[in-house]
């Protein structure tokens, strides 16, 4: 009945929103709200069990002087409740009656547990931005609009080259900064975050304390409270060093491009799909195509089949065996103009040393080639003129030697022969003698004329044309010879001859094959002309004696060969005629079989 | 010195040159007596002859005188088929020529050493025949 009453008179303390108690003067608890029971954890108030405040709040050690100066104070405390540790925190305030006597404490206990945790959590991040920025070198900066106040972290004043203890001003902290651009930059962005509320994040140069001039980033925001900056929020960064490595491996990537780019190769880097990676200027160049559209292309997609796959080949063998190709002649095919080049390959590493690809130089050598060619040919020239010069230089001396011998012998029987019949006989022959040398002058003479006058100009001519006036002026000889002859020369057939060439030449052939005719049967010439890529080919044919070439092949067109017993035989004409095509750039050749007949074959060089 | 008449019994004369062939004769007839000279005007003439004698049985040529240049068969050749014959009789060949190209000369050593005939190099002009030409051993001396 006692309790009954008792709910009655506390009802009120009870209910109270706030967890409040009352204790006597001896710390026991007399009363409190169903909160602070909630929070201790305790059972309903019983009167026969005592409960002390003190072992509630046992880490309290002085907690009882306390209570006894009957003076309100404060207390933090912890309690673990089901493995939860919260924190409280307790209002200690004296309890008077109505007489102002102490009679006991009045206790009023918050849950703080979630203010402490945040308060930790701060802590904690504080903790990691200070570590953060420790570890990446950042230092922060904070200015005050209202009070003018800079403030800077440690890092920011380690990064300054600065004590500890300096506490910069706007103006002192600006002048760290390089005059010229990085002053004049960070000045004015500065001003603008004020003014204009504007974030920046820029890098610039500063000269530290101790005079060090050192890349920095700096970065800053404004924070804006009822409209206007309230304060300005920073970073600085040391990035010095980066900033250095980065210009260097700038300028060395400029160094690199620019030599590969000069470089008079075509330079090119392929991976190990033979996928262009890296071109150059002259590359590109002679593929005519930016380097964009170059990139990620083969061989393949660039030349003809069969030799993408040569180069694709070569690439593998590169990459496999780790051989470098050296200076290899390689012929390429673009467009349909071929280019000769000296193509080297070396394997390309990467910085573990696998291999990743190939590099490729290739030289264009192709005009070195073409002059090779020219000076090949012009050796070529050269040597066969100086043997037609040696062999017309033996053939001058042996002729002009014959005819002076003979001069000498005839002389010298002239000297002392008595009997003037036999001195006519000897004039006579000296006479004979002396026409001979004047027919030989005369005819070398015009192998000169052919092998020094350059100039004489090749003209178009109709070959029909030139051959039929020919033997219109042999007619009467071919007549009585009773000769056949079989022109099968088109009508629109033309040559690039010199005129009078090419009737000497038509004319010595045609002569000759009636001069070799068969005893047997009368002459058939056949004549014949066929254009192809390399020019006119003009053919003679007769049924005529026919030669042993195997043992006269080489002594065919020499000068005063002959070989058949004929008295108008003087073994020049041929000479003449081989001499007139060559001059013209020409060829002949010849076939024969004894006793069948003979074939002239003219190559006319179509050059002028 | 004299010279005494060396009788030979018979002489080719190879050359299409009259006019050396005429010097030739002219210059026998003061050194050499002999009634038969046989002139040709090339290789395969004097061949041809040479080979209607061997089969006729008449006397082969004691002395030749064999020019170098000459058509259808040159005196290198003629040389060449005249070894083949297998003649052996004792004949003097001389070479003669107008020609000073070192190659002839060459040609002609080559031929000294396998040629089985008594082989010599004349080059014109020719102004005497020597005792030699014509395979005698100089009495004089």
């Amino acid at each position: 009945m006692k309790a009954v009453e008792r709910v009655d008179q506390f009802y009120l303390l009870k209910q109270l929103p706030k967890a409040t108690a009352l204790l006597c003067k001896e710390g026991n608890l007399l009363d409190a709200s169903c909160s602070w029971l909630e929070i201790f954890g305790l059972p309903p108030i019983n009167k026969k069990q005592k409960t002390q405040i003190f072992s509630l709040l046992p880490e309290v050690e002085d907690l009882i002087e306390k209570l006894q100066e009957a003076k309100s104070f404060n207390l933090r405390h912890e309690i673990s409740l089901n493995n939860e540790t919260r924190h409280l925190k307790s209002y200690f305030a004296p309890w008077f009656d109505e007489k102002e006597n102490v009679i006991g404490t009045i206790v009023q206990t918050d849950d703080i547990t979630s203010e402490v945790e945040k308060e930790e959590e701060l802590n904690w991040l504080k903790n990691i931005m200070e570590t953060k920025m420790e570890v990446s070198k950042t230092g922060w900066w904070e200015y005050e609009i209202d009070t003018e106040k800079l403030t800077w972290c440690k890092e920011t004043k380690r990064i300054h080259q600065v004590p500890d203890c300096y506490e910069p001003t706007v103006i002192e902290a600006i002048e760290f900064y390089k005059s010229g651009y990085s002053q004049n930059k960070v000045s004015m962005l500065f001003h603008k975050a004020i003014t204009d509320y504007q974030s920046y994040d820029t890098k610039v140069m500063i000269v530290t304390f101790n005079g060090e001039e050192r890349w920095v980033r700096i970065t800053g925001k404004p924070f804006i409270k009822e409209g206007k900056v309230a304060k300005i929020f920073g970073t600085i960064k040391d990035i010095h060093n980066q900033v250095i490595a980065e210009h260097r491996v700038k300028e060395h990537q400029q160094l690199l491009t620019t030599l590969v780019d000069s470089l008079p190769l075509n330079v090119y880097v392929k991976d190990l799909e033979s996928r262009k990676v890296l071109v150059n200027k002259g590359e590109c160049s002679y593929l005519h195509k930016k380097p964009e559209e170059l990139i990620g292309k083969t061989d393949f997609d660039l030349y003809d089949r069969e030799i993408a796959q040569i180069s694709r080949e070569e690439d593998i063998q590169v990459m496999k065996h780790l051989t470098p190709i050296i200076g290899k002649e390689t012929v390429s095919c673009l467009n349909g103009k071929t280019t000769h080049f000296l193509t080297s390959k070396i394997p390309y590493f990467d910085l573990e040393g696998k291999v990743c690809g190939v590099i490729g130089m290739g030289l264009d050598i192709t005009s070195m080639k073409k002059k090779q060619e020219e000076l090949c040919d012009l050796i070529k020239i050269t040597s066969m003129q100086n043997q037609k010069l040696i062999s017309f230089a033996h053939i001058v001396s042996h002729n002009l030697r014959s005819h002076s011998a003979n001069f000498s012998m005839l002389l010298g029987f002239l000297n002392s022969e008595k009997d003037q019949e036999e001195r006519k006989r000897i004039i006579k022959m000296l006479t004979q003698a002396s026409d001979n040398l004047l027919e030989t002058l005369g005819n070398l003479n015009q192998v000169l004329d052919i092998n020094t006058q350059e100039s004489e100009t090749k003209k178009t001519l109709n070959l029909k044309k030139s051959i039929t006036g020919v033997l219109h002026n042999l007619s009467a000889f071919l007549e009585n010879n009773d000769t056949q002859i079989i022109n099968n020369v088109a009508d629109d057939m033309v040559v690039k001859c010199v005129p009078t060439y090419l009737d000497s030449i038509i004319l010595n052939l045609v002569s000759n094959a009636v001069k070799y005719k068969s005893p047997g049967r009368p002459p058939i010439i056949t004549i014949n002309a066929i254009k192809s890529d390399k020019g006119v080919l003009l053919s003679i044919s007769d049924n005529g004696l026919g030669m042993d070439l195997d043992r006269y092949g080489d002594k065919i067109f020499g000068m005063y060969k002959t070989f058949h017993n004929r008295e108008d035989a003087k073994g020049f004409g041929l000479y003449l005629i081989k001499n007139q095509i060559e001059a013209m750039g020409g060829s002949i050749t010849v076939q024969s079989e004894v006793d069948k007949g003979t074939t002239f074959n003219v190559y006319f060089n179509e050059e002028s | 010195m004299c010279i005494l008449m060396k009788k030979v019994s018979c002489i080719f004369i190879v050359d299409d040159d009259p006019i050396t062939v005429f010097g030739i004769k002219k210059m026998l007839k003061s050194v050499a007596d002999c009634k038969d000279i046989q002139i040709f005007q090339n290789g395969k003439e004097a061949y041809d002859a040479l080979i209607e004698r061997q089969n006729l049985g008449k006397p082969i040529p004691e002395v030749i005188f064999l020019d170098i240049n000459m058509p259808i068969m040159d005196g290198w050749d003629f040389l060449d088929e005249m070894i083949e014959l297998n003649i052996t009789e004792h004949v003097v060949i001389n070479m003669i020529t107008s020609s000073i190209d070192p190659l002839d000369y060459k040609k002609w050593a080559d031929f000294k050493d396998r040629c089985p005939y008594i082989l010599n190099f004349k080059n014109k002009p020719i102004f005497k025949i020597e005792p030699n030409d014509l395979g005698c051993i100089t009495a004089a001396s």
